[in-house]
């Protein structure tokens, strides 16, 4: 089966792009950039780095911007889905949603509505099991947004020690910051050819909602 | 021993509807095996019975809905999930209407049961379900006309149209400790 994966560049989506790929031909990745972090459908921060993954990936990227609201974000879903499915024969979409049934809901009812497999590999996973398992699989991953955490943790990587952390702060945070509290970006992962290395960044925002910008990143060998 | 039955055609799809009931039969002590639908299945070597669903697209199983007619004479507890429920309904000759529903739902218990005991909010992920049974069903909760959970008469057999693995985790606890 061909799929695209719907990617972010964060570690939920590359985790289910890697389990995607054990599996079928991944024949495109969609990203889709909404204009700021409001978005409740997709993840904000550093879009344009994934241009950078998607090279170092070898896979094609279909990118649209979308504003915030959810009917506006639909239909740039549907418009882009319908392009995969046009340009690269797509029979399926593989996402990174773990526990949302909001997000859930509407991903199933676009993939009906287009006649389009639906995969969730993530979904209902343990949220430290996950952080666990791209540990395990060779995943460089950096903080890149923080909402409710402190902003030294932004552009920290995530170590086993960070996942005990956040273990111990489960009864009032999300691990897997499904709930707003963190982003993450991919350095590297095992798909990649060349891993992404930060060159220059900035951190915009207050003590504990803060965001690294990314202003330049380039592909190095690995 | 349990048995949870894959009804998903593909892998990927087992990590959606299979791990996770799966995860939280082992988290109360259970042991449990899996199979899948298409493999020959032994339902007397297991005390309970728990058939997954599957994606929306899925329907390969109906190919091997032979492979499933052995647990008419099975004596054991089944939990039929969505998939499974509509092939509960299928085995004690119900018709399925064709019914679309993704998303949260708010459901009534219509007749009390050991799975659970008050109106509850579901997640569904379905096309097909049940409007109407016959007299070896009987309905325990609905979702407007939907039957979406029912029990088979004089049989600890039950099926529901939903997830309860989502947002109704004692359902599945509840059933593994009849």
């Amino acid at each position: 089966m061909k799929v695209c994966v719907l990617y972010s560049g964060g570690k939920d989506s590359n985790l289910a792009l890697l389990k995607a790929y054990e599996e079928f031909e991944v024949v495109c990745l969609i990203t889709l950039s909404p204009k700021s972090e409001e978005s409740t459908l997709f993840h904000y921060p550093n879009t344009e780095i994934v241009k950078l993954q998607a090279e170092s990936l070898g896979i094609p990227l279909i990118m649209k911007t979308c504003s915030d609201d959810e009917e506006s974000s639909l239909k740039a879903l549907y418009d882009v889905l319908t392009k995969a499915k046009e340009t690269y024969d797509v029979n399926g979409v593989v996402t990174g949603a773990i526990r949302s049934t909001y997000q859930a809901t509407r991903f199933q009812r676009i993939c009906d509505d287009l006649e389009l497999w639906c995969f969730n590999p993530l979904w209902l996973r343990d949220e430290i099991s996950i952080l666990n398992e791209a540990l395990e699989n060779g995943f460089e991953i950096v903080f890149v947004r923080v909402a409710g955490l402190e902003k030294t943790l932004l552009g920290k990587k995530l170590t086993a020690n960070i996942i005990q952390k956040f273990t111990e702060m489960r009864n009032y945070l999300n691990p897997a910051g499904e709930g707003g509290e963190y982003e993450t970006l991919v350095l590297d992962m095992p798909l990649f050819t060349k891993k992404l290395k930060i060159v220059d960044y900035g951190i915009i925002g207050t003590e504990y909602d803060a965001t690294l910008i990314v202003k330049r990143a380039e592909l190095v060998e690995k | 021993m349990i048995l949870v039955v894959s009804t998903c055609k593909y892998l990927l799809s087992e990590e959606e509807f299979v791990r996770p009931v799966v995860e939280i039969v082992k988290s109360y002590g259970f042991d449990c095996d899996v199979k899948r639908y298409y493999e020959r299945i032994n339902p007397e070597d297991y005390s309970k019975v728990i058939i997954c669903g599957t994606a929306l697209r899925d329907s390969d199983y109906l190919n091997y809905i032979d492979n499933f007619k052995k647990l008419i004479d099975y004596d054991g507890s089944i939990l039929g999930i969505c998939t499974g429920y509509q092939i509960l309904a299928k085995l004690y000759s119900n018709t399925l209407d064709e019914i679309k529903k993704i998303g949260v739902y708010n459901v009534k218990v219509v007749k009390k049961n050991p799975l659970i005991q008050n109106d509850f909010k579901a997640y569904f992920l379905h096309k097909f379900a049940l409007r109407n049974v016959n007299k070896m069903i009987e309905p325990l909760a609905m979702q407007g006309d939907e039957i979406c959970m029912f029990k088979v008469k004089d049989k600890n057999f039950y099926g529901v149209s939903f997830y309860p693995e989502v947002l109704n985790r004692e359902i599945i606890v509840n059933f593994i400790q009849l």
